[in-house]
């Protein structure tokens, strides 16, 4: 009899541990789970209170809240949320004409109204909203993206289903779309009645957060895992699976996973590394070229601590950024002197990429009475190579560098905060002339710790009013020129990603993933 | 003759054992003279061999993902492996060693205090608390000697405790006390010689487990700092499937190394045991008479 409690002691105590699993079972043969890899984690489940506004925090909200349209690799445009757009007020507004059968996970339709509390909340000042200098393109705000007491705000919702937003210079929807679209989403607004503000972060709501995107929120374990279901009702259509788990993991360790049929995809973070591919397609998986630049390599600066320009030209003189391609593409990759990518329009705007000069960079440094003071720089593990090779390169020219590795989020709040003096950090490039400048210099996010921000605002306003082709590549150019007199930052290359497919899921629009948004509603996982 | 010279003899007429030694001996011997003598050049890239050049006369171990000579790499490796391993274990020593003859001879709050610190270590997990005290001060050689060396006394200082506790109660102490000497002079003639015995075998078992939690913080990323070499964090590189399924020199050498030290340390510390071990064949006639 002794053994009946016992036995119902040691079932308690298994209970809770059986709770711990994470992702559910797959009880059958009607649940399919798809298992997703993804390098570097999310920092937040509100969209608009990432501190590292990473690529990795963005295709998280990709799944979770909708977007107003779908951007492909090559820079073409589909419906999502909204079915349809056109320009209106000489090029000033654009309207969004919204899909009406779009819904919350609550059931509720999508409105125009939501989008525009969705904005107007976001541009309260009181609000601690992050990454708010995106509003900054409407009217209404001010050069932080806070609403302006007063004036008529440019978001504006001109019936049920068409929402219209207005600018401060003319601004295409294609240009608008390419530029911010992965930055603005839809909130549960009427979730949000009666909240302030200032609190509006602080909700509970935000660690099981409820959106319109195509896949509905089930749990997360911080920093390591999350669990999302198809969203039934989605409006492009139901994705073909049940469960997406998106699982925290080393990159050294996703081809491995996606090899042992542990993951079925990865693509953030996760581009196939060149030397990968006889193993890659050894193993049943196949191995695509992305066909635009989709990877642009910087090196940041602290230009409080290097504060002198010639030092920070010196820097990138010593660099061999030949060498430094070489080993981070293997060959996909072409070196940079300037953020403007190859593909855009404005490509004969850019500063060519300068030759190695280590002499040159000695003189500068002798010119600008550089005393040997050593610098941080700071990168994620898997580029610790590249770091060690910088630090040989700039080791020739007489600059001392220690390296410090961490992860990306702590990598980038270094750098804000002025712990580290350097950073290796790279981007999915966009083709408009100021996509990599704009949100990078100003008051917002002065990531490069600039002292007087003047006249790269002025620069970039200049080049944002003008309309005229020409006049605009010659504002671009001359934007560049100081860019590359400043050197803020290093412009590295740009590089080319290698995508490996597995068999396991179909659909997947590999190229557009580097771009923060995925086609989920058309995966199909037998 | 007197104890260690009597050790000694035995220790090296143990044929395995002095075999381990002398691989021990040769190993601190490359890696401290041979950078100087070959004028190896760990940090440095050699563009003409290339990123990940399979061996060759001119990289006798070939090139890792920078173009880094990876034998300039693994031998200079070795000495921050080797600095961790003996240094981690010193310092276990030096903590461990004053705390267990205290609190085993003065025994009281003495005893309380420090069998529960050490308690309390014991209740942490190891490799997470080392992590965060890396983290928090930075992967320096020193300080993952200061950090490893600082959580491994507990060990150690139970070990002596035990001994200590048995050795106080025997007659030549007991006389010691009679004579009326000072009780820092008991531990350290009478006691001491005779309960910190086994750990000379303990000591070459946290030589090999300190170099073993140094290359797990290098496997993990968060050991020696890069550029520096270390056999863990060379072993790194082989958590890439590229360079584990196809370039196997890169990770086996320093993997060998790895297991032959810690092997040949085992095979000495219970080699060191046995000699010193009044009640083994080896040891017999050993310590109690000095």
């Amino acid at each position: 009899m002794k053994r009946l409690p016992a036995l119902l002691l040691a079932l308690c105590l298994c209970l809770p541990l059986a709770a711990c699993g994470g992702p559910p079972a797959e009880t059958g043969s009607q649940e399919v789970t798809i298992r997703c890899g993804i390098s570097n984690a999310w920092d937040a489940l509100m969209p608009y209170n990432s501190v590292s506004g990473s690529n990795y925090a963005r295709i998280v909200y990709d799944k979770l809240y909708d977007r107003l349209a779908y951007v492909h690799a090559d820079g073409t445009l589909s419906p999502r949320g909204a079915e349809s757009w056109e320009s209106c007020e000489g090029g000033y507004a654009v309207l969004f004409h919204l899909d009406g059968d779009a819904a919350f996970h609550d059931g509720t339709p999508v409105t125009a109204e939501h989008w525009v509390e969705t904005f107007t909340l976001m541009t309260d000042p009181e609000c601690p909203a992050l990454g708010r200098g995106n509003f900054s393109v409407f009217t209404g705000t001010d050069q932080d993206g806070c609403r302006v007491a007063g004036e008529p705000f440019g978001a504006e919702a001109v019936d049920e289903l068409t929402l219209k937003l207005t600018f401060k210079t003319p601004t295409t929807p294609e240009d608008f779309l390419l530029d911010k679209n992965r930055e603005f989403y839809v909130l549960p607004t009427h979730l949000l009645e009666g909240v302030e503000a200032a609190e509006l972060m602080e909700l509970d709501l935000w660690k099981a957060p409820v959106g319109s995107g195509p896949c509905v929120f089930v749990s997360e374990i911080p920093g390591s895992q999350l669990t999302l279901a198809a969203n039934q009702n989605y409006q492009l259509g139901t994705p073909g699976f049940d469960y997406l788990v998106i699982t925290v993991m080393d990159k050294s360790n996703l081809l491995t996973a996606l090899i042992a049929g542990d993951l079925d995809y990865y693509a953030i973070g996760g581009s196939l590394s060149a030397d990968d591919v006889p193993l890659a397609e050894a193993s049943g998986l196949t191995v695509l070229e992305g066909t635009v630049p989709n990877t642009f390599y910087e090196l940041m600066l602290n230009c409080e601590r290097i504060s002198d320009a010639r030092v920070r030209r010196a820097i990138e003189l010593a660099l061999d950024k030949d060498l430094l391609c070489e080993q981070s593409t293997h060959g996909l990759g072409a070196p940079a002197g300037s953020s403007i990518s190859p593909e855009s329009p404005y490509a004969a705007s850019a500063v060519p990429a300068a030759e190695r000069d280590v002499e040159g960079a000695k003189a500068l440094l002798a010119e600008a009475g550089y005393d040997g003071t050593s610098y941080t720089l700071v990168c994620t593990a898997n580029r610790a190579g590249l770091a060690a090779l910088m630090q040989q390169n700039l080791a020739e020219a007489g600059i001392s560098v220690t390296i410090e590795t961490v992860d990306s989020a702590a990598m980038f709040a270094g750098m804000a905060d002025g712990t580290y003096d350097m950073g290796i950090a790279s981007h999915t490039p966009g083709a408009l002339p100021l996509w990599f400048t704009e949100s990078r210099l100003s008051e917002t996010n002065n990531i490069f710790h600039v002292s007087g921000l003047e006249p790269y605002t002025s620069r970039i306003q200049a080049i944002r009013q003008e309309a005229d082709p020409e006049a605009r590549s010659a504002l671009v150019a001359e934007l560049d020129a100081y860019l590359a007199q400043e050197r803020p930052f290093i412009p590295l290359w740009f590089g080319t990603a290698l995508h490996v497919q597995s068999p396991t899921v179909q659909n997947i629009d590999y190229p557009s993933a580097s771009f923060s948004n995925e086609n989920v509603w058309a995966w199909v996982k037998e | 003759m007197s104890g260690y010279k009597r050790m000694w003899r035995r220790l090296l007429g143990d044929r395995r054992a002095a075999v381990c030694l002398g691989i021990l001996a040769a190993e601190l011997l490359c890696v401290l003279f041979l950078p100087p003598l070959l004028g190896l050049e760990p940090d440095l890239t050699d563009r003409t061999a290339g990123f990940w050049a399979p061996p060759s006369p001119e990289h006798w171990l070939g090139t890792d993902d920078v173009g880094r000579d990876v034998f300039s790499r693994l031998i200079c490796g070795g000495r921050v492996s080797l600095l961790v391993g003996y240094g981690a274990a010193a310092l276990n020593v030096a903590v461990g060693v004053p705390l267990g003859l205290l609190a085993g001879y003065r025994r009281g709050p003495w005893e309380f205090w420090i069998m529960r610190l050490a308690d309390v270590f014991h209740t942490f997990p190891s490799i997470v608390l080392t992590l965060c005290l890396v983290t928090l001060f930075g992967a320096s050689p020193l300080n993952l000697v200061l950090v490893l060396g600082l959580l491994g006394w507990p060990d150690i200082a139970r070990l002596v405790y035990g001994n200590t506790l048995s050795v106080r109660e025997k007659e030549y102490v007991t006389a010691a006390r009679a004579l009326g000497a000072r009780t820092g002079t008991i531990l350290v003639r009478n006691v001491l010689p005779n309960a910190a015995a086994p750990v000379w075998a303990a000591l070459a078992q946290r030589v090999g487990r300190a170099i073993l939690s140094e290359s797990s913080l290098s496997f993990l990323g968060v050991g020696i700092r890069p550029p520096q070499a270390s056999w863990g964090n060379l072993m790194q590189s082989a958590s890439s499937l590229a360079v584990l399924a196809g370039r196997p020199w890169i990770w086996v050498p320093p993997g060998l190394l790895m297991v032959l030290t810690v092997v040949c340390l085992h095979v000495l510390g219970n080699a060191l045991r046995d000699a010193m071990d009044p009640r083994s064949p080896a040891g017999r006639g050993g310590w109690e008479g000095r």
